[in-house]
């Protein structure tokens, strides 16, 4: 096998909503996270080093975000974040608060662990999104009340890219004495995020979805918000998370923070979204019957969500894979799952709809003109299936 | 991140997919098709959630997830792109639903040869087109070879493991499309070549019995798609072929099968035989094995590759390790009589007879009796 390395990898890669390229300016600082074998729970000498790794991340992390560093909690992602979250509320609130609102559109880690809690009693709400990706937030207000527990909604959703209202559902929340969540995972460092003015109890953040290492992540809890460990150990992040640190994860996620927070993030996030609008353009004007999913709502600049009417998705990417460009269908944890994305059904699209659908994701590296060769070469693909098939009505006709 | 491969018209070499269910057969398949020149691609369809049965993963069954690991380490090993294609839809459609059909009448069903008609070379043959390639291969024992500018499908030179009982419902027109890459090698090589290749699958047994069924047996694997209660109306009589005494109750007709000789649970001395399955009164028939021999057996939804002549003397497979036996074959009503020149035993409903002449496969049907 090709074994595809940021350095080997000579083809496309349009799917950072799935996973990020590990920045390249942590290639050279790894190894030397990596020596600093001590425990950071140790007392000796040997632990200093790894302990200072983690603090300074906590540190650099609580600064982009505007919150304390007493308030970031490390994980091994955002899976982790959500069942803590979601699990922890329950079983503090559950008996006085049974009830919890959830988007239809959340990642699987949110969604299950909703049924997880449902399953013991919990009464879940699941809130509407339309075709064009917009939250119900009349339901939202018609079901707050003085029995729920959280509502968990995520800031960008993974498929589409759709932004949610989050800054208002905490105004909502607040006034019925609900806790927040959010799923942040796809916001960082594809847009500008400032926990303290979003308002959110809790949102969760995985490393490699903003070009650090995988197994890595932290999730934010205010000061004030409940908390429950998932799991239970020793006395890391203060009780709050058992398990001896993923230092070198951890001075990573660090890093990037940093390199967030004297980068032009903001400059980064309209020039990428330049890119895939005028991207989506060219698409629309090369592929008849292309049909960008949720165009006018707002965004995530990076991600384009599109259906190609009469294309099969899992055909189209092979096809495309084949030829270099890495894209996927929609969430890369759901990939050999035969059934048509859940977001999508929840949106209202058919399942013969869904499974036409294929996410393009842009990252930091991306150039117009690769975008302009994905753009030729799905042009081509689309019209020699089209054509195949054309035949085929034929010949059975 | 630049220069991304073109594909298209412009390709030097012919580019295969390659059915890969993780066994050695399509294994080594794939890597002579690699040594060949070839542009290949792997692909293993998922065709079954297993998950939701008991199996022993990798033990010797199909296309069970562990073996998609195996397919995928091999296609590593060698090189090449693999993908894992789901068919499980048109699996449960096509294959599973039929073949619990099949035992709810009292038949035994032949799941293989669906797998093949509707999966492989329907499916896997629309994905080749899809995916831009010239040919689709698989690791079966058969061969592809040419009379007159005309491919056909014959015989593999290994006839122990030759499968091309299965491969009698190929559309003659896709037959140019297909590669059979071991169909010229005996069995023990296949495995020679996968030891010297390095493929982990070398030693790996070969597949046996019903992908989908697993360990657990038929009939738990057919309660387990209809529910108990279904199984239940399947209960009768044992009779005594032909004076119709009666002999005991049987557990459904789904349990036995044509030429059965145990697992009855009689307190009988003398040996018998499953002789028929009466679905409509759901009566088991045993009796003594000289009632299992026959001439004549009709066959539905016949299948020829290749013009059939009623004077011809034919070699017709009844079942897959049937050896064959010539017979003639006749055109009846809307399906056709098969005329075996000496009697056969155990013809069987809902197996195939399947028609060669010499080596070369010419076509077959489903038996019915």
């Amino acid at each position: 096998m090709k074994i595809v390395t940021a350095s080997t990898f000579d083809g496309v890669y349009l799917d950072h909503n799935a996973t990020t390229p590990v920045d390249p300016s942590l290639f050279e600082l790894v190894p030397t996270w990596m020596s600093q074998f001590g425990n950071p729970s140790s007392i000796h000498q040997a632990s200093r080093g790894p302990r200072t790794l983690i603090r300074e991340a906590r540190v650099k992390i609580a600064e982009l975000l505007n919150v304390s560093p007493l308030e970031i909690v490390f994980t091994s992602g955002a899976s982790e974040g959500n069942n803590t979250v979601i699990k922890a509320i329950w079983d503090r609130r559950g008996k006085e608060r049974p009830e919890f609102l959830c988007s239809a559109v959340e990642h699987p880690s949110v969604i299950k662990a909703m049924q997880s809690i449902e399953k013991k009693g919990a009464v879940i709400r699941w809130i509407p999104v339309s075709k064009e990706g917009a939250l119900d937030l009349n339901f939202v207000k018609m079901h707050l009340g003085s029995k729920t527990a959280l509502v968990s909604v995520m800031s960008a959703n993974n498929e589409t890219g759709t932004l949610f209202p989050v800054a208002e559902i905490v105004d909502l929340a607040k006034a019925a004495g609900a806790l927040v969540h959010s799923d942040c995972v796809q916001m960082f460092g594809k847009h500008t995020l400032d926990l303290k003015k979003l308002g959110v109890d809790y949102a969760t953040f995985s490393g490699h979805k903003f070009y650090s290492l995988k197994g890595s992540g932290f999730m934010y809890a205010k000061k004030t918000a409940p908390l429950e460990n998932l799991i239970d150990g020793g006395a890391q992040e203060r009780f709050r998370r058992g398990g001896t640190e993923n230092t070198v994860g951890i001075a990573a996620m660090g890093h990037m923070a940093g390199k967030m927070a004297t980068m032009d993030l903001v400059g980064k996030v309209s020039e990428l979204g330049q890119l895939r609008d005028a991207m989506e353009a060219r698409l629309v004007a090369e592929i008849p019957e292309l049909y960008i999913t949720a165009q006018k709502s707002p965004r995530l600049t990076n991600t384009s969500h599109m259906m190609i009417a009469g294309i099969d998705a899992e055909t189209l990417l092979i096809n495309l894979d084949l030829d270099g460009f890495c894209v996927s269908t929609g969430a890369a944890c759901s990939s050999g799952n035969p059934e048509p994305s859940p977001v999508l059904l929840a949106m209202g699209f058919t399942r013969f709809e869904a499974q036409t659908s294929l996410r393009v994701s842009l990252g930091w590296g991306s150039k117009a003109d690769d975008l302009e060769k994905f753009v030729q070469r799905l042009g081509e693909i689309v019209s020699r299936l089209r054509q195949m098939k054309k035949e085929l009505e034929n010949v059975t006709a | 991140m630049s220069q991304p491969k073109m594909s298209g018209n412009v390709r030097a070499k012919k580019r295969v997919l390659v059915a890969m269910s993780g066994g050695v057969d399509s294994s080594v398949a794939a890597a002579l098709l690699v040594d060949q020149g070839f542009e290949v691609i792997g692909a293993t369809m998922q065709v079954w959630d297993y998950s939701q049965c008991d199996i022993d993963e990798g033990n010797g069954t199909c296309c069970s997830s562990l073996d998609v690991d195996d397919a995928r380490s091999v296609a590593d090993k060698i090189k090449i792109p693999f993908y894992v294609i789901n068919c499980e839809t048109k699996f449960k459609e096509s294959v599973i639903d039929p073949f619990v059909a099949d035992y709810m009448k009292g038949q035994t069903p032949l799941p293989c040869v669906n797998c093949n008609t509707y999966l492989k070379f329907d499916h896997l043959i629309h994905k080749m087109r899809e995916l831009d390639c010239d040919y689709l291969a698989t690791g079966h024992y058969a061969q592809i070879q040419t009379e007159n500018g005309k491919s056909f499908i014959a015989t593999s030179v290994d006839d122990w493991k030759d499968q091309t009982y299965f491969l009698f419902t190929t559309n003659s027109q896709i037959i140019p499309k297909l590669l059979f890459p071991i169909g010229h090698l005996q069995k023990p090589d296949v495995r020679k070549i996968a030891e010297e290749k390095g493929l982990i699958v070398a030693k790996k047994k070969d597949s046996q019995g019903i992908c989908f069924v697993g360990n657990q047996g038929y009939g738990n694997f057919i309660e387990s798609q209809v529910g108990k209660k279904a199984l239940e109306d399947l209960r009768g009589l044992f009779r005594r072929y032909p004076n119709g005494e009666v002999m005991g109750e049987h557990k459904g007709i789904h349990h036995y099968t044509y030429g059965q000789s145990k697992g009855f649970g009689l307190d009988h001395h003398e040996k018998m035989f499953v002789i028929k399955v009466d679905a409509d009164t759901k009566t088991v028939w045993l009796g003594d094995e000289s009632h299992l021999f026959g001439h004549d057996l009709n066959l539905r939804d016949m299948k020829l590759m290749d013009d059939l002549n009623e004077e011809q003397i034919y070699n017709v497979k009844i079942r897959y390790q049937h050896k064959g036996a010539p017979a003639k074959i006749k055109k009846d009503g809307n399906g056709f009589k098969v005329s075996f020149l000496e009697k056969q035993r155990a013809i069987t409903p809902g197996q195939a007879a399947v028609i060669y002449k010499d080596k070369k496969l010419i076509g077959g049907g489903w038996i019915v009796i």
